[in-house]
């Protein structure tokens, strides 16, 4: 993943996009956390949020597969077929951590 | 006090609102930010923004909640408002515009845009309000120009400028201002009124209190100068025009956009390269309502200096000499003035160019500055 390319697109320094992709991921993590909690009591009201959150911030920095990931939950919930979450979850947090590595090879 | 605008950014999105902030910031914007609808009320009412950027989906108070708020509160019903809105929630977008939003911006979003819908609403409104309530704050700005004509480097630190002004007559027909924009934008800008036989003392007061109206973040350089050119057309004498350049440096974007209307080119001197010359053609202001004006956009580095000056500098009508053929000369003088200060840095230049200081023939403005 090319932070540096994705930054540029946006308009914005290496160093402010860093930035606030280090936000996305404090953000982001606290998000699955809320996110893995109403998978498990089936709350959907937290399901809803918890996505949109996730979802407004992925796709405004260009992370379009959690984008399209956290629509895929908000689309479960409409549904009613939350038993399909765990690999999207799983998939969602493989990208996160592929940002994360990216995020590292940038900063040190 | 810089006289930049403030932008109200209310998303309960973290990464959203510093996205948004870094963005206009860089424009020069001054930003507040709420991460709830209930805070936006408050700071809005508190201290009114310049326009209002707002989520519609929040907990709590959604940005239905706040615009109605906002519209029913004198002190807030005339900001624009601008929806942070889903792609495809159509009923969303309507029911904003119902409730007095000006425009939309649809989620994902990329900055570049919301920075285009914030100058175009800034523009619309200022376009607006102006009808109803700048006249006395036109003639305010003007008594204050009139008060504070030529501008001195310690009146204003943060455009690291130097100036070497030498009028013939009192009411010298050469002129110059720089404009405090926003924290890092600032704006330069020289002329030479043609002729010496009419007083230009009035003429240079309202340039100056139009630079001050029009020379403002949200215009580009070549917007604000075809602005006031739509002004001097009316009140400019017949056979009366003016030559100019227009310089304006946004440090943090590290570019300078440079407007040229029929003046000599800018002498750019980088800190690790030599000094060159840089211009356009372009018109001359004053003389035709729609008009064509050169520009250059220069990306600079710390360090670099821009020296901009009037055609006494380097025309003679006595010797024949005329600047395009005389400025190679500016280079050399510009070389020279490397290590002095910048303050200091132009009347070295003028030393360097004209060690008879008798026998100058025309009016003359060096302005320098260090980016």
């Amino acid at each position: 993943m090319d932070l540096k390319a994705i930054g540029e697109d946006l308009g914005l320094e290496e160093s402010e996009f860093l930035e606030i992709v280090e936000l996305f991921l404090e953000t982001a993590d606290i998000d699955i956390d809320r996110l893995k909690q109403a998978i498990i009591s089936g709350d959907r009201q937290t399901l809803t949020e918890a996505a949109h959150s996730l979802k407004g911030s992925a796709g405004n920095l260009g992370f379009t597969e959690i984008y399209r990931l956290s629509k895929e939950i908000e689309a479960a919930v409409r549904e009613n077929t939350l038993d399909s979450l765990g690999p999207v979850m799983e998939a969602i947090e493989a990208f996160k951590v592929g940002i994360q590595k990216a995020l590292e090879t940038r900063t040190t | 006090m810089s006289p930049s605008f403030t932008i109200l950014v209310a998303d309960d999105n973290p990464v959203n609102r510093a996205m948004m902030s870094k963005t206009l910031q860089k424009e020069g914007y001054r930003i507040v930010t709420a991460d709830s609808g209930k805070r936006a009320r408050q700071m809005a009412t508190a201290e009114p923004p310049d326009l209002i950027l707002l989520d519609i989906c929040m907990p709590g108070e959604s940005g239905f909640d706040v615009i109605k708020h906002f519209k029913s509160n004198a002190r807030t019903a005339s900001i624009p408002v601008i929806f942070l809105t889903a792609l495809s929630d159509v009923d969303s977008k309507v029911e904003g515009f119902n409730l007095g939003a000006v425009d939309y911006i649809t989620k994902p979003f990329h900055p570049q845009e919301v920075s285009a819908r914030v100058s175009l609403h800034l523009k619309l409104s200022i376009a607006t309000n102006s009808l109803i309530n700048s006249q006395a704050e036109k003639l305010r700005q003007l008594t204050e120009a009139q008060t504070s004509f030529l501008i001195t480097p310690e009146q204003e630190p943060g455009a690291h400028f130097g100036v070497h002004y030498m009028a013939l007559h009192e009411a010298g027909g050469d002129f110059y201002d720089v404009l405090h924009i926003s924290e890092d934008i600032y704006g330069y800008f020289v002329a030479d009124f043609s002729g010496h036989d009419i007083s230009t003392g009035y003429l240079t007061s309202s340039v100056k209190g139009l630079l001050k109206q029009n020379c403002t973040q949200i215009y580009t350089p070549m917007e604000s100068m075809n602005l006031i050119n739509g002004v001097l057309v009316e009140i400019l004498p017949a056979e009366k025009y003016l030559t100019a350049c227009y310089a304006r440096l946004n440090r943090r974007k590290r570019v300078m956009e440079i407007v040229f209307a029929g003046h000599p080119p800018v002498c750019y001197v980088p800190a690790d390269a030599p000094a060159r010359l840089i211009g356009a053609e372009g018109d001359p202001m004053g003389i035709f309502k729609s008009t064509l004006f050169g520009i250059v956009s220069l990306s600079v580095s710390e360090g670099d200096r821009v020296y901009i000056y009037t055609d006494g500098l380097v025309e003679s009508p006595a010797t024949k000499k005329m600047w395009h053929s005389e400025t190679e000369k500016m280079l050399d003088a510009c070389e020279k003035g490397r290590s002095v200060p910048i303050e200091q840095a132009p009347r070295t230049v003028s030393d360097h160019l004209c060690p008879n200081r008798e026998t100058q023939e025309d009016d003359m403005v060096i302005l320098a500055m260090e980016i």
